[in-house]
């Protein structure tokens, strides 16, 4: 290598780049700060002051005062804005005041429990107080765990933890329920979805216990950017809550680069992949020993990105400075990539959304992100990893063809003034909630009459008690089994089974790798699938459906797979309903019955992205009730544009809806699904389905049916706005008679946004 | 939509969810109505009758209180009752430190105490629908067994127990510290507020005894299998305890006392049980019934690890002297006895022959006679030997990815000091 690169060399070099679709500075700001509030106990001010903090930021103070008056909050942080001495401050003046008194903190993941730990252990040496804290989670050393059940002062776990261990086994905690005061949720924000439905759901039991104990505790959130923080916490805790959203904190200048792909083929539209521009991004950085992080938004990109990566690690593996890190990895090996990071010694790391959240692993020069990322707490999340301390940061996003992608490159201002989604939840979702009603009635019996969230359960409780599960005497339901129900739930997959994944290239030792949901390991981990791990690959030998286990055997070959999925949709009932467009358009939203059937699988070369041959995948169907938005159309439009051009419309918009519907609620790629129907079922009319990929749903669906009007809207622009003409993968996609499709649904669009129907 | 027009919707769904949540149950017939109160205290009064049991009442609740005297001639399996007295009598001379020892009880502390509970989890979902207890007096044996008629009876169940037994000390269980008594805490946490306060008994629990005993000749060591095979006791049409939770499932259905009957009998047998392995571990203890070779091996391998050096050395003393499996491992141990007292000649003689008579698979052995010629003989060119011939067994376990090079490197360790000294006490 010729002589090392500097940062602002290479900036200069992407100053002139034509590919560099737009560059926006985004100027660093001031602190706002607050003098220490006087209640603050003395030891609490000398511990700051030794670290050299002389005062707060506005939005610590507002936060101390708003928590010490006895208010349930929630506080938007950035990245870096100093957020846990929002809580820690008025947890440790109350426990200085009060040493009886008990917080709970819960956090996403272990590690960060781990880190906030220590950051809060170094903070109580400096107090000098012998306040207790301590981690309670899976990795906690049994011999100090009745200890913390008895005399941990601050116990930070999650809600995992809680949910399977602390809340069946409460008994044996009677002095943190008793007494607690402070429950801290961080991250709230990731609490969504299928997931977030379930924690809200282990929120409504712990609550239930505290009542039975008598105690009453204040809620304190905290949440990145999203539209609704005080909606959301107050989905998620059943409390009021104050917000608090002026950040006070001061922040770094931040270049902030949109990279769009070159054309490679005119007609078509088609853009490089958004991969090779990455791969050359991230190795200018990489070898000029700059530290960069690149995310990608599914594992499968990840380990494609360290494959191509690591090649300029010039062959020395052992030194491995560019590591992947993602779900599925096992803990050890993601606590020796953080601390990699944090020491220099990992120049690299490429990563899906598992390092948005508050994992500390230092900080770093440069972020690219392999598209956008799909909303825009992400794209500031991920944004916040460069730069969190120190010099001026690089974001680089790389945008790819997809329809979203492309009009955010195409619309800049859009982009920059674009207000963060909206996140949903539905704590009532009968499949989740169900499982709670159990876990509580495990925990607690149940008073005839009791309300579990905002609903009577009195209905739900007598269908238990048919199923065998509950028992009824004198005004109370007990559970009465003798299966422990927590175990039944995983707050996380979709699917509540998970297959472990084991490599057995060395016949005697065999190894797990990883793990995956029931629909991943449908999806991924078919016989004869390639499987990549940690950049290597694996052939599937056997999937057992039984015994839930994947059999893989390392090899080298030159492509990966991918699976194509047959799906059926049955209306089963229709919630809301209403027409548009003199009764040409209608929408609808219900319950639905899904069946997935895995199909065939493609073969697919590294290097050029060709098919090079396909097998059958035999698996069983998959089958799920959930809710489902859907458009239909009159069907005179077949005759007026003719059924192949209509169907080709109709493949086109749900193209656009999928890609468009992002931006309307927050969720991940996996959460949504579109299907078009040229007859559907229950209406017999050409139709566009929308379903949350959950059995019961999770509010994505319900919330889009209510969006209708607007998505179609952004559906129309991106087709309009899109240069080519008979289809891209940036607009509505390849589908038959592209050109007429392309005019048909534009047409189509337009016209019914022309006469605007805002009722439901 | 409403949670009830869900329910129905998603009632096939939520069943096969509801699959899991349930370990044993075959699907039992469905029951049209619950039982009003009225209906169900008149079935539970009618159960307290079928099964011999006295009906008594805590404000509006019930328990059922089955009590039976048995005279102290009894036996079960090879005891009679009243062999207590002699065990416990025995003792008091013997000494404190071994777990099973009364000394400073009397017979009449000891409260032999059995549960059965609606599923093996810790949580606070699982309940205990049955105590059974056994205590002695003078002239009978106690035994009391106290039964749960439903969940919402628990402060009346609770408050008799903890009220018939507030004069004793001393609990005797199988598995009971880690599987009734924690269950026991549990469930009084509910009711605490009601009823009398737990006390704080000591704890005798025969798993631990018996599985030191006799884990190697026993495929599982569990109460029914040390009955048949060391008791020489049999049980006719016994209900098998996992059963108790589905069969008490069934009760609170249709409260009819023939479906717990078998249950309750089993657990009753179970108390009794107790009495009899206690007499029996204790007095293979105390020396004062026939113990085979590898029980008197356990016991003093049990004697050496609470501190009890002349209990073991006893016995070791007697097995080195037979021909048998543990008549080399039983020289090994003596010799580090030897070794703690400071008999260095005696304990190394010993070590050597268990190394000479091939005693020493592991290689232990050798360490241990070469750490004696070292410090206390200063024969180092001996101590290389046996340190060589240390290396070359742990050569055969390569495989132990953990141990094998943390002991490869203490040994060559240990070589490299030894060559040092002996060049020093020749130069």
């Amino acid at each position: 290598m010729i002589g090392k690169q500097t940062i602002e060399e290479l900036l200069h070099r992407l100053k002139n780049d034509q590919n560099t679709a737009h560059w926006q500075t985004i100027p660093g700001r001031e602190a706002h700060t607050a003098p220490f509030p006087d209640s603050l106990d003395e030891h609490l001010k000398d511990a700051l002051r030794r670290r050299g903090i002389n005062s707060l930021y506005t939005h610590q103070a507002e936060a101390y005062n708003s928590a010490m008056m006895g208010s349930d909050l929630v506080l938007v942080t950035p990245t870096a804005s100093g957020k846990t001495l929002c809580y820690n401050l008025p947890v440790l003046q109350t426990m200085i005041a009060h040493p009886e008194s008990r917080a709970l903190y819960f956090f996403p993941t272990k590690a960060l429990a781990q880190d906030q730990k220590n950051e809060m252990a170094d903070l109580i040496d400096a107090v000098g107080l012998p306040i207790k804290s301590h981690t309670y989670d899976g990795d906690t050393a049994g011999s100090i765990r009745q200890k913390i059940r008895q005399a941990g002062q601050i116990v930070m776990t999650n809600p995992d933890m809680l949910h399977a261990s602390i809340l069946p086994h409460h008994t044996k905690w009677v002095s943190l329920f008793e007494n607690l005061r402070f429950v801290v949720i961080d991250e709230l924000h990731t609490y969504r979805g299928v997931f977030g439905s379930h924690v809200a759901n282990v929120i409504r039991r712990l609550k239930r216990i505290c009542r039975y104990y008598g105690s009453n505790p204040q809620f304190i959130c905290t949440s990145a950017t999203i539209a609704n923080p005080r909606e959301h916490a107050e989905a998620l805790t059943g409390r009021k809550m104050f917000l608090i959203d002026r950040n006070g904190a001061p922040s770094v200048k931040k270049h902030f680069l949109i990279y769009n792909p070159p054309v490679t083929n005119k007609q078509l539209n088609v853009r490089e992949d958004e991969t090779h521009s990455v791969v050359r991004l991230a190795g200018d950085f990489l070898k000029n020993k700059i530290q960069t992080i690149v995310f990608a938004k599914s594992r499968l990109k990840v380990e494609l990105l360290v494959s191509h990566l690591q090649k300029i690690n010039s062959g020395r593996q052992d030194r491995a400075p560019i590591r992947a890190y993602r779900g599925g990895y096992l803990p050890l090996e993601r606590r020796a990539i953080e601390k990699g990071l944090r020491q220099g010694e990992i120049m690299g790391v490429v990563t899906t959304n598992a390092l948005e959240l508050g994992v500390d692993i230092g900080q770093l020069q440069v972020c690219i992100l392999t598209g956008y990322p799909g909303n825009m707490a992400s794209v500031w999340q991920q944004a916040g990893r460069a730069g969190r301390r120190s010099e001026d940061a690089v974001i680089i996003m790389v945008t790819s063809s997809n329809p979203l992608d492309q009009y955010m490159a195409n619309h800049t201002d859009y982009f920059f003034s674009r207000k963060p989604e909206s996140v949903r939840i539905n704590p009532d979702n009968i499949m989740i909630l169900m499982e709670h009603i159990k876990c509580a009635a495990y925990e607690l019996p149940f008073k005839k009459g009791e309300r579990f969230g905002s609903e009577h359960v009195d209905e739900l409780c007598d269908y238990l008690t048919d199923e065998d599960l509950l028992h009824y005497q004198r005004g109370k339901w007990y559970w009465m089994s003798d299966g422990f129900p927590a175990n039944n739930v995983n707050l996380r997959s979709a699917a509540q089974d998970s297959f472990a994944i084991i490599d057995i290239t060395d016949q005697g030792h065999a190894k797990v790798i990883g793990e995956e949901d029931r629909f991943g390991a449908m999806t991924m981990l078919y016989e004869d699938a390639i499987y990549i791990h940690q950049g290597a690959q694996y052939h599937v030998d056997d999937l057992d459906l039984i015994e839930r286990k994947a059999y893989v055997r390392k090899v080298n070959v030159n492509y990966y797979t991918d699976s194509d999925l047959a799906v059926q949709l049955d209306v089963l009932a229709m919630d809301k309903h209403a027409v548009f467009d003199n009764a040409h358009i209608e929408k609808g939203y219900g319950d639905v019955s899904v069946r997935a059937l895995p199909t065939i699988f493609k073969k697919i070369r590294f290097e050029t992205y060709e098919n090079i041959g396909w097998g059958k995948i035999h698996l069983p169907e998959l089958e799920m009730h959930t809710n489902a938005a859907w458009i239909s159309f009159d069907p005179i439009y077949l005759d007026q544009f003719g059924k192949n051009v209509f169907q080709g419309a109709l493949v086109g918009l749900s193209h656009l809806l999928r890609h468009a519907a992002p931006l309307f609620v927050l969720c991940d790629q996996n959460d949504l699904s579109v299907v078009p129907k040229i007859k559907a079922p229950h209406n017999e009319k050409p139709s566009v389905f929308i379903y949350d990929k959950y059995p019961g749903g999770v509010g994505l669906s319900e919330n889009l049916y209510q969006l209708m009007p607007r998505l179609l809207e952004k559906a129309s622009d991106m087709a309009q706005n899109c240069p080519c003409e008979s289809g891209c993968p940036s607009c509505i996609g390849f589908v038959n008679e592209g050109r007429a499709a392309k005019q048909a649904l534009i047409r189509l669009l337009k016209e019914r946004s022309t006469c605007h129907s805002h009722k439901n | 939509m409403s949670l009830a027009q869900k329910l129905k919707l998603y009632r096939k769904q939520l069943h096969e969810q509801n699959r899991g949540a349930k370990e044993s149950s075959p699907n039992p017939q469905q029951l049209d109505q619950t039982l009003d109160d009225k209906r169900q205290n008149q079935a539970i009064r009618r159960a307290a009758v079928a099964l011999d049991a006295d009906l008594r009442t805590f404000e509006d609740q019930y328990v059922l209180v089955h009590s039976e005297r048995l005279p102290l001639a009894t036996r079960i399996g090879p005891y009679a009752l009243d062999d207590l007295w002699q065990t416990v009598a025995s003792w008091q001379t013997f000494g404190a430190a071994h777990p099973l020892s009364a000394k400073g009880l009397h017979a009449e502390d000891l409260l032999f105490f059995d549960t059965e509970t609606t599923g093996l989890g810790s949580g606070s979902g699982q309940m205990i629908f049955l105590i059974g207890l056994a205590r002695l007096t003078d002239r009978f044996l106690e035994l009391k067994q106290y039964f749960l008629p439903g969940p919402g009876h628990e402060a009346a169940f609770y408050d008799s127990f903890l009220k018939d037994c507030t004069s004793l000390k001393h609990l005797v269980t199988f598995n009971g510290k880690a599987f009734d008594w924690p269950r026991v805490k549990t469930r009084h946490q509910f009711v605490r507020d009601q009823v009398p306060k737990l006390p704080a008994f000591g704890h005798f629990d025969l798993l631990h005894a018996s599985r030191r005993l006799w884990k190697n000749r026993l495929e599982s060591v569990r109460l029914q299998s040390i009955e048949s095979n060391l008791l020489s006791m049999g049980r006719e049409k016994d209900v098998p305890g996992k059963l108790a939770p589905f069969l008490y499932f069934q009760f609170l259905k249709h409260p009819e006392a023939g479906l717990v009957k078998g249950i309750i009998e089993h657990n009753r047998e179970d108390v009794l049980t107790l009495v009899s392995l206690y007499i029996h571990l204790s007095n293979k203890i105390l020396g004062k019934a026939e113990t085979d070779l590898e029980e008197n091996y356990e016991i003093a391998r049990w004697f050496e690890q609470i501190g009890d050096h002349t209990h073991a050395q006893t016995i070791w003393e007697a097995l080195i002297r037979k021909d048998s499996a543990f008549q080399l491992p039983a020289k090994a141990r003596l010799a580090a006895c030897l070794k703690r007292k400071g008999d260095y000649q005696q304990s190394l003689k010993l070590f050597e022959s268990v190394i000479a008579a091939g005693g020493d698979e592991s290689g232990l052995v050798s360490i241990e006679a070469a750490k004696l010629l070292e410090h206390r003989f200063h024969d180092y060119s001996r101590a290389i030997q046996y340190t060589m011939s240390a290396m070359t067994q742990l050569g055969h376990q390569r495989n132990d990815e953990k141990m094998y090079p943390l002991k490869e490197a203490a040994y060559l360790k240990r070589l490299n000091r030894l060559k040092l000294k002996r060049t020093k006490k020749f130069s």
